[in-house]
């Protein structure tokens, strides 16, 4: 009997373009998106050309301190801030007049830089031109220093040097904040539909008042409505999933550089899959509850949509933390844990005292919530409007 | 067929009680047709719904075919059929077959007994054209059709008919007085409530009359008529409900 009902359920919430689009179009465009905007922003700086314009007087000058640097392109201008506003530069650069020959000769010598620090491309122009006139900079006191019969080195009484411990890739950590995000609110926004119809929506067509009275248990009912809200909710993570993946691996270069899973690269796929499916699962039971107790689709909507912003919150939470400092708390907390979970999965590390409690959790948090729904599945004051 | 046994509901929420039945009590044998009998918000629903075991009396009992409805629910929807009036509860995306295939399965048909019962509903109901078509296409009366096909899907014994002609045109409410009466002739006990005195004149050989909550006619339409030395149904509602307002107020 369950069978027939989940069969039918399946057939009825696969019928409602809604459901169809949700499930299928919304995971491949937010995925596509998240996919594309990360590779072109991973691979900024790369083969990128900036603009830097130069006071006409400077100009000789400044094609002198920046001759060996590639990716910079000297424009004259008689009026740097006009350029800049124009757009015809990132960042503009005036030396004083006969800058070179009075920095060799001890004499005062200013350099003005004018920028926009809210633009991206400028600060990283910014950046490129510091650096240049900080190795001139070197070089001049060094040539200074040797005039003088001093070994420059005197300068430089210690070096520096900095290892670093993790091997966290930033663009990874960004994917690892994404991907849990835009696959919960997939999995929230495109099983909601299903959910308000297959309770609220039953109230409010009275089918639910025939249902109930057919001989069939309400548990009966109950557990292959659930059954339903998980499975479109799985196939959406799977989707998901398989969009993100196949996209990476096909259509992008960086993003596929940055994420490497070795040898592992099927059991983390097959975990996260798993996982997804739970949360599908643990989502189902939640978003049940706010369907039973509404008594139209449209207030069914009105209670899920708070509990679909719920996932936001512990994005913004681990975000700051980094894959070292994560502890068990992280991964018994559910909703947190899909974060928590995947940046580990995407940084290649398979911990399985993690997993297990990541995946208890949620199993344990989705029967409270089930038993719940079924509390109110059994009253009438629920079930009828 | 059905015994209901001092019925009393009450519906309460934090600050309110309204009591919907009050000790209600009568007997309908098999094969009758009752015509139960009410302004809005007489009771009327809410004892089919006791009787349907979708609501749990406050105090008393109902029995169908001897099976308590609060003991034996499952046994008492075998044996039921309900339609509650205005509203078809027939899902929209699928065919008017798929919606009665899926209630028989529900109701525990096998393959076969469904395609039979099926075929017969839609001859007798002139649906054959458009039971393979979506429900979300389908006018009032194609509907209503649809929804009286899947409540007699199992062949229930007692049909319940809550304001079934609500909202239909001349020939769906003729196509379904013609339906009581086959129905009648195949021995199925069958309550309905109505606003529509001709109707249950025309349908019921006995009727039920309530008015707040309470039973205040239970017995043979002939015998009301000899009682009250009048044909005029609306006339005799009339003047009973008059009659119970002064129970009241004195």
């Amino acid at each position: 009997m369950l069978r027939k009902i989940y069969v039918k359920e399946i057939k009825d919430c696969f019928r409602d373009r809604r459901t169809l689009i949700l499930t299928v179009i919304l995971p491949i465009i937010m995925m596509s998106g998240m996919v594309f905007f990360y590779e072109s922003m991973i691979s900024d700086g790369e083969g990128e050309t900036y603009q830097l314009a130069v006071k006409e007087s400077s100009m000789k000058e400044a094609e002198l301190i920046f001759s060996g640097v590639e990716n910079v392109e000297l424009i004259e201008s008689s009026n740097l801030e006009q350029t800049i506003k124009d757009g015809n530069a990132q960042v503009g650069l005036e030396l004083t007049p006969s800058f070179i020959e009075a920095t060799q000769n001890g004499e005062e010598a200013t350099v003005t830089v004018l920028g926009d620090s809210f633009s991206q491309k400028s600060t990283q122009l910014n950046a490129i031109l510091i650096n240049a006139l900080t190795v001139f900079e070197k070089t001049v006191v060094a040539g200074n220093l040797l005039e003088g019969g001093i070994d420059p080195s005197i300068m430089q009484p210690f070096t520096i040097e900095h290892k670093e411990l993790t091997n966290e890739d930033p663009s990874v950590d960004m994917i690892a904040f994404l991907i849990p995000l835009i696959l919960s609110v997939a999995i929230g926004v495109g099983s909601g539909p299903a959910a308000s119809d297959l309770f609220a929506g039953e109230k409010e067509k009275k089918t639910m008042e025939a249902l109930l009275m057919t001989p069939v248990k309400r548990s009966t009912l109950l557990l292959a409505k659930w059954l339903t809200i998980t499975t479109i909710g799985s196939v959406i993570g799977i989707i998901t999933l398989g969009v993100v993946a196949l996209e990476i691996s096909l259509l992008t270069e960086s993003l596929k550089n940055s994420v490497s899973f070795g040898n592992d690269a099927y059991l983390i796929i097959g975990i996260a899959i798993l996982f997804s499916m739970i949360y599908a699962a643990f989502t189902a039971s939640l978003i049940m509850i706010t369907s039973i107790v509404a008594k139209t689709i449209k207030e069914a909507g009105s209670y899920s949509s708070p509990a679909l912003m719920i996932p936001m919150f512990p994005a913004m939470i681990i975000v700051g933390i980094g894959i070292n400092e994560l502890t068990t708390f992280h991964f018994a907390m559910p909703i947190m844990n899909l974060y928590t979970l995947f940046k580990e999965l995407l940084f290649g590390i398979v911990n399985f005292e993690h997993i297990l409690i990541a995946f208890g959790s949620n199993i344990v948090c989705m029967l409270i919530f089930f038993v719940i729904g079924r509390i109110l599945f059994m009253k009438d004051k629920w079930v009828m409007n | 067929m059905i015994e209901i046994n001092e019925v009393t509901k009450r519906f309460k929420d934090k600050k309110t009680s309204i009591t919907a039945l009050k000790h209600v009590k009568f007997t309908v044998e098999k094969g009758q047709v009752v015509g139960l009998l009410g302004e809005n918000g007489a009771g009327k629903t809410t004892l089919l719904r006791t009787i349907a075991t979708l609501l749990t009396p406050t105090d008393g009992s109902v029995k169908v075919a001897g099976y308590d409805t609060q003991k034996n629910p499952a046994e008492v929807k075998r044996r039921i059929g309900v339609l509650f009036g205005g509203e078809t509860g027939l899902y929209d995306r699928l065919t008017a077959r798929e919606n009665l295939e899926y209630f028989a399965t529900l109701y525990g048909l096998s393959k076969h007994e469904t395609k039979v019962r099926i075929d017969e509903l839609a001859r007798m109901f002139g649906m054959r054209d458009y039971l393979n078509r979506r429900v979300s296409g389908f006018s009032k009366g194609m509907r209503q059709k649809v929804a009286i096909a899947r409540t007699l899907i199992h062949n229930p014994e007692i049909i319940l008919f809550d304001e079934p002609t609500t909202g239909l045109d001349i020939t769906s409410s003729n196509v379904f007085r013609q339906l009581v009466h086959q129905l009648k002739r195949d021995g199925k006990t069958i309550i309905f409530s109505s606003h529509i005195m001709e109707e249950v004149s025309m349908l019921c050989d006995h009727v039920a009359m309530m008015h707040k909550g309470e039973l205040v006619y239970h017995g043979g339409l002939e015998e009301l008529y000899k009682s009250e030395g009048s044909q005029d149904l609306n006339y005799i509602f009339m003047s009973k409900l008059v009659r119970g307002n002064e129970t009241y107020a004195s």
